[in-house]
């Protein structure tokens, strides 16, 4: 699923980024990786979500959640 | 000891972690340039003394990472690669030191040394967490590791002993282990690094970088490289960094007790999916009221006082001789315009003072998310609303709000639409011409005004998304850091950095706009005039009847008046008066003597013309305050005057197209 789809509460593994390259490497940057545990933590109704990811929290809008493939992890 | 005299120190960290904040309380307000607390674009540089070692510091953009994929990235890259700095300091937001680390790891690499500012420790603590700060340093190879509280002002002396303790030990560079593969790769791109560039340092740094094919470091080292790699190593790399950073936290981060999060809580409510508009909505209106009711209250004042002052200059000026053409040029012309900049002041300072409140709180990247869905329809940064909003009270102050925005391209086009949100000023204009000529509708003729702004504005910006083909304009990634108390300290620096600028830099253009309107206005082809029929102003203002004829304007008072508008919108409202030989043109019998006037002058002047005058004054270009403002943000003069001729060929255009249909109805 992609994390377009998240719900506020639950967790998920990140298995893959599907977005442009630049945004991509910038996700990357920022710690989104192959593996890592998000949580969401907000989302509004057009698709724009807060997660936590190692220890901070990031806006994302719906484009690049769209992009970002997930699978939900009980933590 | 290398230089004994001066310790260049490069100050280097993640957005929001901060290190603006540890910066100004090391180096006081002593700065060359100065900027907003998380979005530095701009150098900035001061300076320290300890132990009387004098040390100059430099303030780079917060970074995530030293790529070069952005431009504060490049320049934080630049500089800290410069060989001119001896020491980094690494700002580290302990709170989240996991991601802060990953800068880190990449600054270790560069084989420099480099003295960890481990800030924000209280955070750590409220949020029931524990670092263990003898673990740490001995994981990223022995480098000081120094906790500080830049807004408190804690442990400053520390890490400033530890800069000019450490500056001559290089960091080792080899604190990260990438595995066989990649490492028998760095150690071949290496040696032959070494051999091409024998006096280059951070020699393992840009091995690693050209692995991860970044485009600069390749350009600017075009060795032979295909015989050892054919791909990007980077994704490898990154998780390679990361996997070592979350090796590090389970060593040296521990919960002693969970604790639910103020900054969570405070979210619930300022990010809800349907009060965090409302929310927003209402803190705006307080930001407004404070700026305009409160602003223009003590910008009274001001007015009161200019006006005493611009009369004893005058008095004295008279008293000793001075040519009257020299009164009248310094009277009317340099300190009525230079002194109506200074008017500003009380509005722009409350302003700024709010905005980095709302920054420096934290609160404002949650507006970037709470706006993103609706402005994203237009192709703006959620953040874009701020300055929107403004720009209804002063276009001055809103073109300055446009700095919260990230990027370039955001911060330009929110340049471009702000100037069409009907300002205060142009509200006099309003009210005499549909005072004149719409009566008991004059409410709705000045109103629809403020209506027609907003969609222009929008209209615009939506066709400059569709334009530039965009892909959807929803990409919005932004980091919302904790909410925390605003740093008087940094926010006093700001608003007078801020002020400062405003003063010298748009004080000069307006200084020189002055002058020329005075010209334009006052002198004529035989010199001196009194009658300003006889000006230049009215040669040009006749030249361009022509033109404005289509648009229902042409008529040569109306010309000049616009023209001497650009100095300050509301002066259309004086200049008329006196082109049209009234006192003053917002009293009834005034506004009569104009309406008779005009009609005198050209009978068919009717409601149709006064319309399109009213749009005309709504779209051309703002105020040379505001486009010195405009010079000034964005840093461009092409980009000004292109912006200024769209505005005037697109309020021409407009109030053809209103008189051209209107006239057929």
């Amino acid at each position: 699923m992609s994390l377009f789809e998240g719900i506020t509460g639950k967790s998920y593994e990140i298995r893959g980024l599907y977005v442009e390259e630049g945004i991509t490497r910038r996700l990357q940057a920022l710690g989104l990786n192959d593996g890592t545990i998000i949580t969401v933590l907000n989302r509004k109704k057009d698709g724009a979500l807060i997660i936590r990811v190692r220890g901070t929290r990031l806006a994302i809008g719906r484009h690049i959640s769209q992009g970002i493939d997930v699978e939900e992890r009980a933590l | 000891m290398k230089n004994r005299e001066t310790v260049h120190v490069a100050f280097v960290g993640n957005p929001n972690c901060g290190k603006t904040t540890l910066f100004n309380a090391i180096t006081g307000a002593k700065l060359k340039v100065a900027n907003w607390p998380g979005v530095t674009v701009e150098k900035m540089e001061g300076e320290a003394e300890y132990e009387d070692v004098r040390m100059t510091l430099v303030d780079t953009p917060g970074i995530y990472s030293l790529t070069s994929y952005s431009i504060e990235e490049k320049v934080t890259r630049n500089c800290v690669m410069d060989d001119d700095i001896e020491v980094i300091v690494n700002v580290v937001d302990a709170s989240s030191l996991e991601r802060n680390l990953y800068l880190t790891l990449q600054l270790l690499e560069l084989g420099k040394p480099v003295v960890l500012a481990l800030n924000m420790m209280d955070v750590v603590e409220e949020r029931g967490m524990e670092i263990d700060l003898h673990r740490l340093p001995e994981l990223l190879g022995d480098i000081p590791v120094v906790p500080v509280s830049a807004a408190k002002r804690k442990g400053l002396d520390i890490l400033l002993h530890a800069v000019i303790h450490h500056y001559e030990e290089d960091s080792k560079d080899e604190v990260l282990h990438y595995g066989q593969e990649i490492e028998e790769k760095i150690g071949k791109l290496s040696e032959r690094l070494k051999t091409f560039y024998p006096t280059h340092s951070s020699i393992r740094w840009h091995a690693i970088k050209l692995l991860e094919f970044d485009e600069d470091v390749k350009s600017e080292h075009p060795i032979e490289t295909a015989d050892v790699f054919t791909r990007s190593y980077e994704k490898e790399i990154i998780q390679i960094k990361y996997a070592f950073i979350e090796s590090i936290i389970k060593e040296v981060l521990f919960y002693r007790k969970k604790k639910t999060d103020r900054t969570d809580r405070t979210d619930k409510l300022l990010t809800h999916p349907v009060w965090g508009v409302p929310v927003f909505l209402c803190i705006m209106a307080f930001v407004f009221f404070l700026t305009f009711a409160i602003g223009d209250w003590l910008k009274g004042y001001f007015e009161t006082f200019l006006e005493i002052f611009s009369g004893k200059v005058s008095d004295v000026l008279i008293h000793i001789n001075t040519a009257d053409w020299l009164v009248s040029l310094i009277v009317d012309g340099i300190i009525a315009g230079v002194g109506g900049i200074l008017t500003f002041i009380p509005n722009i300072a409350i302003l700024f003072l709010a905005l980095a409140i709302l920054e420096d709180s934290g609160y404002m990247s949650r507006v970037a998310y709470v706006m993103d869905g609706i402005m994203g329809k237009a192709g703006l940064s959620g953040k874009a609303f701020l300055p929107m909003i403004l720009g209804f009270g002063c276009t001055v102050p809103a073109i300055m709000a446009s700095r919260a925005l990230e990027t370039e391209k955001d911060r330009r086009r929110t340049m471009i639409i702000t100037p069409f949100m009907s300002c205060s000023a142009r509200l006099p204009v309003y009210v005499l011409f549909s005072g004149m000529f719409f009566g008991k509708y004059a409410h709705v003729a000045a109103f629809s005004m403020y209506a027609i702004g907003m969609v222009c504005a929008i209209l615009v910006a939506r066709v400059l998304h569709v334009c530039e083909k965009e892909k959807s304009g929803d990409s919005l990634l932004i980091e919302l850091p904790e909410y925390k108390r605003p740093n008087g300290r940094t926010i006093r620096i700001y608003v007078w950095n801020k002020l400062k600028d405003y003063l010298s830099k748009a004080g000069t253009t307006i200084f020189i706009a002055s002058i020329l309107i005075w010209i334009v206005l006052n002198l004529g082809f035989n010199g001196m005039v009194t009658d300003p029929s006889e000006s230049f102003g009215a040669a040009i203002g006749r030249g361009l009847e022509p033109v404005m004829r289509p648009a229902g304007l042409g008529m040569w008072q109306i010309v000049v008046s616009l023209i001497a508008g650009i100095s300050a919108k509301e002066v259309v409202v004086s200049s008329f008066s006196v082109l049209f030989g009234v006192g003053n043109a917002q009293t009834t019998a005034g506004l009569n003597t104009v309406a008779e006037n005009l009609k005198n002058i050209d009978p068919s002047f009717g409601p149709l013309n006064a319309y399109c005058m009213m749009l005309f004054v709504l779209l051309y270009v703002p105020c040379a305050a505001a486009m010195a403002t405009i010079r000034k943000e964005s840093g461009s003069t092409s980009f000004t005057v292109k912006l200024a001729i769209f505005q005037i060929l697109f309020a021409w255009l407009m109030a053809t197209i209103v008189f051209q249909v209107g006239s057929l109805l």
